[in-house]
């Protein structure tokens, strides 16, 4: 019983942080066609800046939550306006960059706060019981936040005016210029927007889990997995192909062991992509 | 007199090292259709593309109601009220129809207006109205055209430019293309037709521009235009 | 037009004069430094080419190889296994783990030949991080998290890193020479052309994935062989050599050194790999300095440094051509 609910719950916020995190990442590749690969370093940012933001300087953390996902998102603008929308439609100097920002953002994490392993204090604390069962706040916390974002987000993509724009964006960039659409705002809003979800992913993983400066790069091939198996241009695919990492990611530890369940993985999707090369939800881009 | 609302004077276009066009001019007087023919490669969609602000020029002036408009970005010549509606429509075609639409108005703030604008669109293509709520991409070629021109009309566009509307329409429906852009015209948007289809964009235009490999050979009334030996030669078949 | 021509024809018959002389003032670097340090940055610098230059060999074909680290690892440990459990000669094991790892590129090569542009680049990355999965979960056979230890040595009894440095120099000459050949034969336009147009090619009778396995096998063996290379003269494996992040980093050689030129990935990975040791005092502060290469190559030099000459010269005679106008005004 309590490894069901263990599994289960870390199932939902593992899917749950994969998902935030890949949002920000497919809104620029779907958009912009910009495969963004500091997007790993930027979750690791915002962690780094939460943690500072509550240790160093003593904010209370919902504070210090909601200023880190402004911080990086602002952030994100900056890296909108000038990394990626110099190099749009050039495919190598945009991987470059990438690895300049990636580069930049590690080695400044690293001397700033060295490389041992941290992390927040958690977010709720206690621990919830009915029954026989119980979970730790924390990780109803933390789900329920990425369950809002979600919402959200789906939300503001599906209803809103800005959102519509961005859709319209990613699915006829001349169409979208044709109709008056400042695609470079809109573009930027994007970033915005998925830099600060990277941000709250990085500061409620950081709590949950713990922080590293390589965390990013584990989360990066995540997201990529992700994105590709989802396809392009497709929330829902992201859901369900959010939903099918976190579920391997959390269940295959408690059939084989460690480095082999990580393989297992892979060879599933591997297999997967070789099945539907174009992802399972989304359509197929030409880069 | 009637006013001249747009004008376009000696324009060059360059893709690269090779040139478009050159040296174009042409006028469109304020209520009127306008029609541009040409060979396919003649330079025609650059004309459009530059109006519309997605092609640089290289030299020349365009003004549109008297004050000049190149160089402006695309989000601003919208706001001027030239829409372009493309070769190839370029709908978003993972959106409904209705979010098409309204995707025509994404400079607009005035919420009334885009709704009785969107009943106006609706009236002119009742065939849009039963299909609001399916995906683009799915309609047929020539319900994607007629939402393409009403996803330009929902700009509320003072000139309207149209880029090879009839492609890949069956010849029925190309005839109520052009009802549908006499009608447009008589609602007071002034029209610029580009079209291979020759019957089409003389038997709607009031004006019409021949172009040969990036140059305006012919111009004048369509009567002019009808009887001349380069479009009879041409296009008419004798 | 005469004098054109022959300037092309002195340069023709200067270029190998020139090749030939860089040649000899590499091998004869180690007369002029004799820091065993030194020496070592420039045996991986040689290693580091063929991995580079094999990559840009399955570039042309149209592919964007992100495993091109972790076949460099196949080639490692399957070297440092069939020595150390087989007792095989690093003489033998060297090409012939070059051999079997070119073969598994082919057999990966296969299925994935049908994916295009980046869902074989985002595949192969997969694989990538699968094969280090594999090597993580091998234990005892392949040292695990802890790495390998105890590979036998490729020259035993020396100590010096002298014999070393020639044989990779001459390791990656032989490999340079190779791949230039291949890709300035019929094989490597036929490469070239797959890549610009899937469909023209194989209208006129290009068997497309049998070439792309093609590309995939030949970069994969030279790779190998790097990798192979490599294990027999560290003699110690660990899995982070050769994971993601070092596959990044292969293309960042080859990137910032020019893709479209042959000879970007050699200049790119000297850069990278030999600039950043000048600074080795700024300790934590010097990965900044590789971040700072990088940037200008993005920012200033869109087709890497290869085109720096092209740069100069090209902003000079448009110095020059102002000069001549305002003499002339």
């Amino acid at each position: 019983m309590e490894l069901i609910i263990a599994t289960l719950t870390n199932l939902l916020i593992l899917s749950s942080m994969y998902i935030l995190v890949a949002l920000g990442f497919a809104f620029l590749f779907s958009m912009l066609g910009i495969l963004n690969l500091a997007h790993g370093v930027i979750y690791m940012l915002g962690g780094y800046i939460g943690l500072t933001l509550i240790t160093a300087l003593g904010l209370n953390q919902w504070l210090a939550l909601l200023l880190t996902t402004l911080i990086v998102a602002t952030f994100g603008i900056f890296l909108e306006k000038y990394c990626f929308r110099p190099f749009v439609g050039d495919f190598n100097r945009i991987v470059m960059i990438c690895v300049v920002i990636t580069v930049v953002l590690q080695t400044g994490v690293n001397i700033i706060a060295g490389t041992q392993i941290l992390s927040l204090p958690p977010f709720a604390e206690g621990i919830f019981k009915i029954g026989p069962a119980s979970v730790s706040y924390e990780r109803i916390v933390t789900f329920a936040i990425g369950a809002v974002l979600l919402l959200a987000v789906t939300w503001f993509v599906n209803r809103t005016k800005w959102g519509q724009q961005m859709q319209a964006i990613s699915q006829d960039l001349e169409g979208a210029y044709l109709q008056g659409i400042n695609v470079h705002r809109i573009s930027a809003l994007a970033t915005f927007i998925g830099c600060g979800l990277a941000a709250i992913a990085g500061c409620l993983m950081g709590a949950y889990l713990c922080l590293g400066p390589f965390m990013g790069d584990f989360m990066l091939v995540k997201v990529l997995m992700l994105t590709i198996i989802a396809g392009v241009g497709s929330i829902g695919g992201i859901f369900i192909a959010g939903l099918i990492l976190g579920s391997l990611d959390s269940v295959l530890p408690l059939l084989v062991s460690g480095a082999a369940s990580n393989a297992t993985a892979i060879a599933i999707l591997v297999v997967l992509l070789l099945i539907r090369p174009q992802g399972f939800f989304g359509h197929e881009v030409e880069l | 007199m009637v006013n001249v609302l747009l004008e376009v004077e000696n324009i060059t276009v360059h893709y690269g090292k090779s040139i478009a066009i050159q040296d174009v001019s042409l006028e469109v007087a304020e209520g009127s259709v306008v029609s541009i023919i040409g060979a396919n490669g003649a330079g025609k969609s650059t004309i459009l593309r530059a109006l519309s602000g997605l092609t640089p020029l290289t030299s020349g002036e365009i003004r549109f109601a008297g004050s000049r408009i190149n160089g402006k970005s695309a989000t601003e010549i919208v706001t001027l009220g030239i829409v372009h509606i493309p070769e190839g429509r370029h709908l978003f075609p993972y959106l409904s129809v209705l979010s098409n639409l309204k995707l025509g108005a994404s400079l607009r703030k005035d919420k009334a207006g885009i709704n009785k604008d969107l009943e106006e669109v609706y009236k002119l293509f009742p065939i849009l109205r039963g299909r609001r709520n399916q995906k683009a991409g799915t309609l047929s070629g020539g319900e994607q055209q007629m939402l393409a021109i009403g996803r330009g009309l929902m700009a509320k566009p003072k000139l309207l430019l149209m880029d090879e509307p009839s492609v890949g329409l069956a010849p029925i429906v190309i005839e109520q293309l052009g009802e549908v852009i006499k009608d447009i015209n008589k609602r007071g948007v002034s029209v610029l037709l580009v079209e291979q289809n020759v019957h089409l964009a003389l038997g709607v235009a009031s004006m019409g521009y021949a172009l040969q490999v990036g140059r305006v050979v012919l111009q004048g009334d369509i009567a002019t235009i009808r009887s001349s030996n380069i479009v009879k030669k041409a296009y008419l078949g004798g | 037009m005469n004098r054109r021509l022959s300037t092309r024809g002195r340069r023709e018959l200067t270029k190998p004069a020139v090749y030939a002389g860089l040649v000899v003032i590499v091998a004869l670097l180690p007369l002029f430094f004799g820091s065993p340090y030194i020496q070592h940055m420039l045996i991986l610098t040689f290693i580091y080419i063929i991995a580079a230059v094999s990559f840009r060999t399955i570039v042309i074909s149209g592919q964007f190889p992100l495993a091109h680290a972790a076949f460099m690892g196949i080639g490692a440990y399957l070297a440092a296994m069939a020595s150390k459990w087989l007792g095989l000669s690093p003489w033998i094991t060297i090409p012939l783990s070059a051999l079997v790892t070119a073969g598994i590129g082919m057999l990966i090569g296969y299925p994935f030949s049908r994916l295009r542009a980046l869902y074989y680049a985002m595949g192969s990355l997969f694989f990538g991080i699968g094969v280090i999965q594999i090597i993580y979960a091998g234990g005892s056979w392949t040292g695990g998290y802890s790495g390998l230890t105890g590979i036998p040595a490729l020259l035993p009894g020396t100590i010096s890193k002298i014999p070393y440095y020639y044989f990779f120099l001459g390791l990656a000459l032989v490999s340079i020479i190779a791949l230039y050949r291949i890709e300035f034969s019929r094989i490597g336009t036929n490469l070239k052309a797959i890549a610009q147009s899937h469909v023209v090619a194989s209208s006129v009778g290009i068997n497309e994935s049998g070439y792309r396995i093609l590309a995939v096998g030949v970069g994969c063996f030279f790779v190998g062989l790097a990798g192979a290379g490599y294990t027999h003269y560290n003699m110690v494996l660990s899995c982070s050599s050769f994971n993601f992040m070092a596959t990044l980093w292969l293309v960042m050689y080859v990137l910032i050194g020019g893709i479209n030129s042959f000879a970007g990935p050699i200049i790119g990975t000297i850069i990278l790999i030999i600039i950043p040791e000048f600074f080795r005092d700024l300790k934590m502060f010097s990965p900044f300095v590789t971040a700072a290469i990088l940037g200008i190559v993005v920012y200033l030099m869109p087709q890497g440094l290869v085109s720096l000459p092209q740069m100069v010269r090209s902003r000079l005679t448009e110095r020059r051509n102002t000069k001549k106008v305002s003499h002339a005004s």
